[in-house]
């Protein structure tokens, strides 16, 4: 970690610190008064889009924790936020539960159905361990297809969240109640790493065995990392069914699971910046494509194919994915280091 | 007791071809180390291909058919060359996230060319189904089960006695070992997945015989995973064996159980034998277990 010139730790305090100096500071302060004046000047289309991204932004710290930091592939993280979605979708609507019930609940029992998929984790890694969670994906979702309770292929109608007396009703509303959760979420995630949580998780991602004789529980924490995930990815869908107001699983597919890992490469894996920065991409790629360029696209060439508009967007994921992991598999937070690097050290680059 | 004959050969006939589908894992995995997860797609767009090549161009099968054999050897050599050999040495995670990035693009590929999702091929078989006892089958179902142990047998015999596909093992069991030797290792990874999109090519059109041209070749694709869980990653024997095993779970059980729980249950068993197996046995029946040192 390069610091500014002039800036010297003098306590074991200070060295650990997230923000070091008086610009980091006025940096984080402008940057939280940004986001959250935004609904002053963003327009309701964006407001949408940013409410999407903060949804979003959630569920991939979730996946970044399990897989950027201790290592364990899931792609069956869509199927973890649709227990989330369901679980406060049933709570709010069939047993008229609050919405914090809803919420709190959500993140929790979507935590424990990870915990049960996460314990093959402990006999087998990596391919076996992705199959695993493909087949959670697909089991979840058949299971709330066929519940009754949750709907099944009709969907479910979920309520406007509301604290106290307090509704949720505008897009404005949601996007405070969404953003403090995401930056909460962030800055959780941001510590946990630095703790011994965190540092037992970074041991297990790079050898398991040697963190096992090092003396980390491998039991204890794969599956507290497969718990602290799926329990962010079950807030985030909550979070989602209250903001859509109608969940049906058709949100919830493998490819959205496949999206979500994709972010978290693209942004880089094991990183604080990581999931905020892919999230970013991904879903403005996606809104911009769908709302801007596909439409100027259909409107200079009539005569396109009917399935360019549904066909695109896969293969430019695809590509995307492919691409960063041959050309950057360390993600755009590890360019960003790199830059910041540079512009430090700027004119003289040794 | 004609439903049960009729679950079970249509499970075995099925499974033959899910086996197929696995071998076509098993054999990348194999020789490279490679999970590949894109095999829902490669078995979507080469039966989509071969209907662009039958039914729009209008090619009879025996143009067609060596067509579609090509444009799989081709696709097989573009995957390993620009998506995989960038990546050699790179941690499991790169290489398994690598493929499911292909998965996207070819689903991606095939909706673009072919929207309407729902087609069939036309049919080779005579209509007239064979009777076994009360068991009435369609002759589709015989052939792909023909097909696929036939294809066993010479990719068996090509593993056992052709000078590449012993190198292809060697690879397997050793990579640095061969690369001492003076064997291609990069040629090695190039054939092997040229050979799996062949198969992946053949079992498409034989499921696509019996079932139509849908987005369920896919899950087709993505089911056939838990005959190479239950198989064992690394056995081809596996394979054979877990391939009727899943179709037989997958056909009595669906047929079976459905009535007292709930529909598509079908679908979800493969599924489930994953978890099953992955408690109880991680490394399947004929899996080779690995003992890790640091």
């Amino acid at each position: 970690m390069g610091l500014p010139c002039g800036t010297h730790n003098y306590t074991y305090a200070q060295d650990m610190a997230i923000m070091r100096t008086k610009t980091h500071w006025a940096l984080l302060i402008a940057l939280l008064v940004l986001l959250f004046t935004f609904p002053l000047y963003g327009g309701g289309y964006w407001l949408g889009v940013a409410n999407l991204i903060g949804i979003t932004l959630i569920a991939a710290i979730g996946l970044n924790i399990l897989l950027g930091y201790c290592g364990q592939l899931s792609i069956g993280h869509a199927g973890f936020i649709a227990v989330g979605a369901y679980t406060t979708a049933v709570l709010t609507n069939v047993f008229h539960l609050p919405f914090l019930v809803g919420l709190i609940a959500a993140g929790f029992i979507a935590g424990f159905i990870g915990l049960i998929f996460g314990i093959p984790s402990l006999r087998v890694k990596g391919f076996y361990l992705a199959i695993a969670t493909i087949a959670a994906q697909f089991i979840i979702i058949w299971v709330i297809n066929h519940l009754g309770i949750t709907g099944g292929f009709m969907g479910i109608a979920v309520p406007q969240a509301s604290i106290g007396g307090f509704v949720f009703d505008s897009e404005a509303k949601m996007f405070y109640l969404i953003m403090v959760i995401a930056v909460l979420c962030t800055f959780f995630a941001k510590n946990l790493a630095r703790t011994r949580i965190g540092r037992a998780f970074v041991a297990v991602r790079d050898n398991d065995l040697a963190a096992e004789v090092m003396g980390v529980n491998l039991f204890y924490y794969k599956l507290l990392a497969f718990f602290i995930g799926c329990f962010l990815a079950g807030i985030a869908g909550a979070l989602l069914a209250h903001w859509i107001g109608f969940m049906n699983t058709e949100q919830f597919t493998l490819s959205e699971s496949i999206l979500y890992i994709g972010m978290i490469i693209i942004g880089g894996l094991g990183t604080a910046l990581g999931p905020i920065v892919g999230v970013i991409f991904i879903r403005l790629l996606q809104q911009v494509l769908t709302t801007i360029v596909l439409p100027l696209v259909e409107a200079a060439f009539p005569a396109l194919p009917a399935g360019f508009t549904s066909g695109i967007n896969p293969i430019l994921f695809g590509v995307i994915i492919v691409l960063f992991l041959v050309l950057e598999p360390r993600g755009i937070a590890h360019r960003w280091t790199l830059f910041k690097a540079a512009y430090r050290l700027w004119p003289f680059s040794y | 007791m004609a439903q049960l004959t009729q679950f079970t050969i249509t499970g075995i006939t099925v499974g033959m071809v899910y086996a197929l589908i696995g071998l076509c894992f098993a054999l990348v995995w194999k020789s490279s180390g490679v999970a590949n997860l894109a095999i829902g797609g490669l078995v979507l767009i080469f039966s989509w291909f071969t209907y662009g090549m039958v039914v729009q161009i209008g090619f009879p099968y025996w143009i067609g058919l060596p067509l579609v054999i090509i444009f799989a050897l081709a696709l097989g050599w573009l995957i390993e060359r620009f998506a995989l050999r960038p990546l050699i040495a790179q941690p499991i995670l790169s290489l398994i996230t690598v493929t499911l990035g292909i998965e996207f693009l070819l689903e991606g590929l095939t909706v673009f060319i072919w929207p309407w999702m729902v087609d069939a091929l036309p049919p080779v078989f005579p209509p007239e189904p064979f009777h076994l006892g009360q068991a009435v089958v369609a002759q589709a179902y015989i052939w792909a089960a023909v097909v696929s142990l036939v294809l066993f047998g010479l990719l068996t015999a090509y593993f056992k006695y052709n000078k590449m596909g012993i190198a292809m093992r060697a690879t397997a069991d050793d990579q640095f070992a061969v690369q001492a030797c003076g064997i291609p290792v990069t040629r090695i990874f190039s054939n092997a997945w040229m050979f799996a999109c062949v198969v992946a090519a053949i079992a498409g059109i034989l499921i696509s015989w019996i079932g139509g041209l849908t987005y369920g070749l896919v899950e087709t694709g993505l089911k056939s995973f838990s005959v190479v869980i239950l198989g064992g990653l690394d056995s081809f024997i596996g394979c054979i064996i877990a391939g009727p095993i899943i179709g037989l779970a997958e056909n009595i059980g669906g047929g079976y159980l459905t009535p007292f729980i709930w529909g598509g249950l079908k679908d979800i068993i493969p599924y489930i034998i994953i978890i099953i197996v992955l408690f109880i046995k991680p490394y399947g029946l004929f899996g080779e277990v690995r003992i890790e040192r640091i």
